[in-house]
């Protein structure tokens, strides 16, 4: 696994190769196969349809509108799932009530939840906000709780000795010490958040890309739809290795800390 | 991507603050669901709210006893399930078998990883419309959005298993005269398994909730199916009751699919230690 041993050039060269043979094989198979254009979109057909969407503003909307949805959902997981986690973790008991709880809940993804959601606030885009909250809040709230449940007792009780409150301790002990756990949850909770706003958005039809992808199959336009998808998958890449991934490893350089 | 999953909490070291007796901790992760229970009817008696909003427990009791027995849960609940095993038998099947053959060799290995990642980033519910299109609605967009779900996320994490199996192993089998095929069926390949089995176990739970993303828009059977038609007849009753058991039926799977297989071998075999979970 010695990454040293190749050059350069080469180390690029195996980067592009891949996606070079996978875009080979497209063209045989929609040229050579004369596959139509109703079942596959060539790749300059691809290029062209995001070409298009993007000249026509639809693209850059869509995008900032997921995005901007998917933010908000985070920042509210995060302002209500720490909180609710460091406070669940100080307690061992509630630790072990509340566990097998989220877990469950896990199961029942926000997905599952849209029909209800509609049922009570209709296809807009409270119900969307909801649908990512509610997926990203169990991880969060999972992973910070256990995150404190790490922290050696030590701590919290040295602190309790020179006097510090409940509210201290959280702050000075649990915050910092489960910090690497609240950033795996976060990450988790983002990611699935993610998912879960491509799912309702393809149902709740209030603009998005997921609703984009999905409408795009009433025009046949299957250029559109593998460009969404294409747009999508880079999208969740950036987010998750170039923004997440950093504040990861930052935490844990910084803190000094193990991941569990 | 990773097998992104929850965190159990590890065997912690610290001292048993409280005496709790060995009954009542057993009994404790239950206080939560019995709260939301009272929540739920308490709430239920002072709003009166109406069926389309919400139903009593009462309700939804009699709704699913009256589904249970006409077969419909039944034909629901096989469907759903038909379509998961399918898709997560073939997703594992294929995601282990390539992601062996691909990280046997480091070159193709690294060659991979980046394309792999893409497409692990692009998995799932986004291939919806596309699958729509080529099978129309029904059990194969289903099926085909959950082995894909499956495959990418199992690949990965077998690819990097097998890259990660100690090269001690493999040059201690050869000095003792060990074969190519021996020493990857042997040795790569058990040494891999905390890798495997992590995957497979994001797999499954990751699987059945794209199955219900799939059923919900593209199908018309399955569980997924039976929560979003009832929204249209204002059944809140039906919605309930199938959401109780996708969650229910996910909680066992997730939990209980795996664990023999991970008993007897890297858990017997010490890999890993017991509750914990990547």
């Amino acid at each position: 696994m010695n990454s040293g041993r190749l050059p350069r050039p080469v180390l690029a060269l195996l980067f592009v190769v891949p996606f070079a043979v996978i875009i080979g094989v497209w063209v045989v198979v929609k040229h050579a196969l004369h596959v139509s254009d109703d079942a596959l979109a060539s790749p300059a057909g691809v290029l062209a349809a995001a070409r298009d969407l993007t000249g026509w503003g639809i693209l850059p909307f869509d995008v900032s509108r997921s995005l901007y949805r998917l933010a908000i959902g985070s920042v509210l997981a995060a302002a209500i799932g720490i909180p609710i986690g460091l406070l669940l973790g100080t307690s061992r008991t509630c630790v072990a009530m509340f566990a097998p709880f989220l877990r469950f809940f896990q199961s029942v993804s926000g997905i599952a939840i849209l029909p209800l959601l509609i049922v009570w606030f209709g296809f807009t885009e409270k119900t969307i906000q909801i649908v990512i909250l509610y997926t990203a809040l169990v991880p969060v709230i999972f992973n910070t709780m256990t995150g404190v449940r790490t922290i050696p007792p030590v701590y919290s009780d040295a602190l309790a000795t020179l006097g510090g409150g409940r509210l201290h301790v959280i702050r000075s002990v649990y915050l910092p010490g489960a910090l690497a756990s609240i950033v795996v949850g976060l990450r988790l909770g983002i990611g699935y958040g993610w998912r879960a706003l491509i799912a309702g958005e393809m149902l709740v039809g209030a603009g998005g890309l997921g609703f984009m992808i999905f409408d795009a199959r009433r025009f046949h336009d299957l250029g559109q739809i593998i460009a969404g998808m294409v747009i999508l998958g880079a999208l969740y890449l950036v987010i998750d290795r170039l923004v997440l991934a950093p504040i990861e490893a930052a935490t844990i350089a910084r803190w000094g800390l193990e991941r569990t | 991507m990773r097998g992104g999953e929850l965190q159990t909490s590890p065997a912690t070291a610290a001292p048993v603050r409280r005496r709790v007796g060995p009954g009542s901790s057993r009994l404790l992760p239950l206080v939560p669901f019995v709260g939301l229970i009272v929540v739920w009817a308490v709430a239920w008696a002072v709003v009166r709210p109406k069926l389309a909003t919400m139903p009593s427990i009462g309700q939804v009791a009699h709704t699913t006893q009256h589904l249970w027995s006409t077969g419909e849960l039944w034909r629901d609940i096989g469907a759903s399930l038909y379509r998961w095993g399918l898709g997560f038998v073939v997703g594992a099947i294929s995601g282990v078998a390539l992601g062996i053959v691909a990280g046997l060799n480091r070159i193709v290995a690294r060659m991979l990883e980046p394309v792999m990642t893409f497409f692990t980033a692009m998995s799932g519910i986004v291939w919806l419309p596309l699958a729509i299109v080529w099978f129309g609605l029904g059990t194969t967009t289903v099926t085909f959005v959950i082995w894909n779900s499956v495959f990418f996320l199992v690949f990965a994490n077998t690819m990097l298993g097998v890259r990660s199996a100690p090269r001690l192993l493999d040059d201690a089998a050869r000095t003792l005269g060990a074969g190519r095929a021996h020493i990857v069926f042997h040795v790569i390949v058990p040494g891999s398994l905390p890798h495997i089995l992590t995957g497979l176990r994001s797999a499954v739970g990751f699987g059945w909730r794209a199955l219900i993303a799939a059923e919900i828009i593209g199908a018309s059977t399955g569980l997924g199916a039976m929560i979003y038609q009832s929204k249209e007849f204002l059944r809140s009753d039906i919605i309930v009751t199938g959401v109780i058991f996708i969650a229910a039926i996910g909680f066992v799977l997730d939990t209980f699919i795996l664990a023999p297989i991970e008993r007897s071998t890297v858990e017997r075999w010490g890999l890993v230690s017991t509750g914990r979970a990547r």
